[in-house]
């Protein structure tokens, strides 16, 4: 019987990972500060995400779940959101939304940019494919002729991570110093794509850093109750026979 | 149980709390000879026994958690996705209790697959529990009939497309298969009418399940637990009170399980989700592989195994309900596969076989994968076409005569 339990759970480990391997474009894993067992989301890095989210982004996609008053979570007091959403004409209750309208999107890219407020975990990769499509964009015409011999459809722009290659959305950082840093961080294509990809997450999991840090509390008193539990077991147990 | 009213001499001494409650309702002393002290179980049980009572843990925690998120929770095809989103964001502890639901549900079918698969070890359906294994075979399907209804009401992209995959399958039923489909969704496609019953119903089958849970248990007190050995117990000295020696075991076995379970809701509560139902339904738009979550992938290999769709949903459906015939397949008079040299490779390949299907289930039904998957099928039902044959020619290695 043991031995049959392990050998079932190395083929199921086996074979889980096989399909991971073969799927699609491989996309680069990152280093993520919100990772691992006392993962934080640097405040720092979150406020410059959120600068290139509403500089850049917000000009076609909402966030449709988030608002100001959601970032009090991540660390940012009253006064620094009422600020933030002051600047953009907005009160600290609304929702991230786009100023464009769904029928001008659909004229000028032919669908609706989707909302992000769930989008790094939306897709296979997670916040690695976001961060990778976002750094993706070439305009190398040999590597484009190579995917689409025939020229890419109308309208559509080279992508190495897109599923297809062809993404309706133009590159949307297409070079440095599109936003100024609050804290004077050189703003390179790498380090927005980054950062925003960093602010995406934190408004796909608002609750994350709570949840780890509540977690590891949690399983230490699972652990020390389940030992317990079983010295218990041991000595309750000592007299029956074959024991 | 049974007396004629007023026959017995009761005390009316309220301060003797104990009898005065067991001449009224004797639910204490049923308590105590279910799962307490007067009810007897074999002394030499393994850790494999520990799975009946984490299963009924984990169905007590899946009422729980669903229950609050319930409160939360709108069925309807506008709502659906943005009070997910609500209880995951807006309401205290929200995430706790949608991330314990969600893991739990995995957790709860890997419980029962160790639980079935230790039945299928020790021989514990054979005589004379054949209906205990039954109405586990049938709390089985109730399970997989809430899961497939639970994980429609997020209403995700996953959501929406495996309901209608597999609400179609109905259609093959000859003549009334397309009606039956029609009065199923309540319309003409999966829709606000299909997420509003399927919320009732999800709501509903497992306080069904609960019941059957009772039948359940009702029919193993009949008998007594099986054990690794599988011979019938003599003698008292065999036997061991329930209570203290297995609720102790019970609650360390629930200590071992909740361990991983917590990390699972801490650190990867959507591991084994699927990304696409993170995103909201879309009728227009069909998701690049539609999969079931995980629990079904064996069961949806074998129906992609069999290129003729009626044929497919029958050997589907046939794959459950073999397991109801499992003890007039399989008669051999050892119960325990550790006393039986044939069977219990056997099974060792049939487990090995079902994990093989499991995964089939997960890569897309061409090629290869398609021939892996129908040999693989055609082992599963091999495995109880042997089984009468093995129970006439197997020569057991000598059995104990006692524990
Ligand atoms: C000019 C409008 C525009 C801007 C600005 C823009 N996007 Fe997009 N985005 C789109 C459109 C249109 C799509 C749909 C692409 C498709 O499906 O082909 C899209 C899709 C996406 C997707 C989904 C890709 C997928 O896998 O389906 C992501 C992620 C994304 N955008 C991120 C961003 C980020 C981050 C920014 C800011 C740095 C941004 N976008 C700025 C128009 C825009
Ligand atoms: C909600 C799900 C279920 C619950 C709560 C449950 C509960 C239990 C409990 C408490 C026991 C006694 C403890 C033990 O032997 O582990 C038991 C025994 C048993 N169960 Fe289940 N069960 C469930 C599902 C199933 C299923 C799906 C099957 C098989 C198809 C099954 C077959 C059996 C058998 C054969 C026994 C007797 C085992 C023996 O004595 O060797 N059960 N169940």
């Amino acid at each position: 019987m043991k031995q049959s339990v392990l050998a079932l759970t190395l083929l199921a480990f086996t074979l889980v990972a096989t399909p991971f391997a073969a799927e699609g474009v491989k996309v680069e894993k990152q280093e993520w500060s919100f990772q691992g067992l006392r993962g934080s989301y640097d405040k720092d890095q979150l406020l410059r995400g959120y600068t290139v989210f509403t500089n850049v982004c917000m000009a076609c996609h909402s966030a449709k779940y988030v608002s100001h008053r959601d970032m009090m979570r991540a660390g940012f007091t009253e006064a620094e959101v009422q600020a933030l959403a002051k600047n953009l004409n907005m009160n600290i209750d609304q929702k991230l939304l786009t100023a464009q309208d769904n029928q001008t999107a659909v004229e000028t890219f032919g669908k609706i940019p989707p909302d992000l407020s769930l989008m790094t975990k939306a897709r296979a990769g997670l916040a690695d494919y976001t961060y990778a499509l976002l750094t993706g964009y070439s305009e190398d015409p040999e590597l484009i002729a190579h995917t689409f011999p025939k020229g890419l459809p109308a309208g559509a722009h080279y992508n190495k991570y897109f599923p297809g290659h062809a993404i309706a959305m133009p590159n949307p950082l297409t070079g440095p110093d599109m936003v100024t840093y609050h804290d004077q961080t050189p703003a390179s294509v790498e380090q927005m794509a980054k950062d925003v990809t960093l602010f995406m997450q934190w408004a796909a999991e608002p609750e994350r850093i709570e949840r780890q840090h509540m977690g590891l509390y949690v399983i230490l008193y699972l652990v020390i109750f389940t030992l317990l539990a079983y010295l218990t077991k041991r000595v309750i147990w000592k007299d029956v026979k074959g024991h | 149980m049974a007396h004629t009213p007023g026959s017995k001499q009761v005390e009316n001494d309220i301060r003797n709390t104990y009898q005065w409650l067991e001449d009224r309702l004797p639910i204490l002393s049923f308590i105590n000879n279910s799962v307490g002290s007067n009810f007897m179980a074999p002394r030499n049980l393994n850790y494999m026994w520990n799975f009946g009572s984490l299963a009924g843990i984990a169905l007590v925690l899946q009422i729980l958690t669903g229950i609050f998120l319930a409160m939360h929770y709108k069925p309807d095809v506008a709502m659906a996705f943005d009070s997910i989103q609500h209880i995951m964001r807006d309401v205290n502890w929200g995430w706790l209790i949608r991330n314990m639901h969600m893991v739990g549900a995995s957790f709860f079918f890997i419980v029962v697959y160790i639980h079935m698969a230790r039945g299928l070890y020790y021989g514990s359906y054979k005589s004379p529990r054949e209906v205990l294994w039954g109405i586990g075979v049938i709390i089985f399907l109730l399970m997989m009939a809430t899961g497939f209804l639970g994980y429609v009401l997020p209403w995700g992209q996953m959501s929406y497309w495996g309901a209608t995959v597999i609400t179609n399958l109905l259609s093959v039923i000859p003549f009334i298969g397309q009606d039956i489909v029609v009065w199923l969704w309540g319309g003409y496609s999966v829709g606000d009418p299909t997420l509003n019953r399927f919320f009732v119903l999800h709501f509903v089958l497992p306080f069904v399940i609960v019941g059957i849970v009772i039948l359940h248990i009702w029919a193993l007190h009949e008998h007594g637990s099986n054990n690794p050995k599988g011979v019938d117990l003599k003698t008292k000295g065999d036997y061991i009170p329930f209570h203290p020696y297995y609720t102790i075991k019970d609650v360390f076995g629930l200590g071992v399980y909740l361990i991983p379970f917590t990390f699972m809701v801490f650190y990867a509560p959507e591991y084994l989700g699927h990304t696409d139902n993170n995103i909201p339904a879309d009728p227009l738009v069909t998701p690049a592989h539609i999969v079931p979550e995980w629990y079904f992938l064996p069961f949806y290999a074998i129906l992609r195994a069999i290129p003729i769709k009626e044929l497919g949903v029958l050997a589907m459906f046939g794959a459950i309900a073999i397991l109801l015939v499992l003890p007039w397949l399989d008669k051999h008079p050892v119960r325990s596969a550790r006393f039986r040299p044939l069977y219990r490779p056997l099974y060792v390949l049939f487990l090995m076989n079902f994990v093989l299907l499991g995964w089939c289930g997960m890569m897309p039904p061409e090629g290869i994968y398609v021939l892996i998957a129908q040999a693989a099928t055609a082992f599963y039902f091999g495995f109880f076409a042997l089984l009468p044959i093995l129970s006439k020619f197997e020569k057991a290695k000598p059995v104990p005569t006692s524990i």
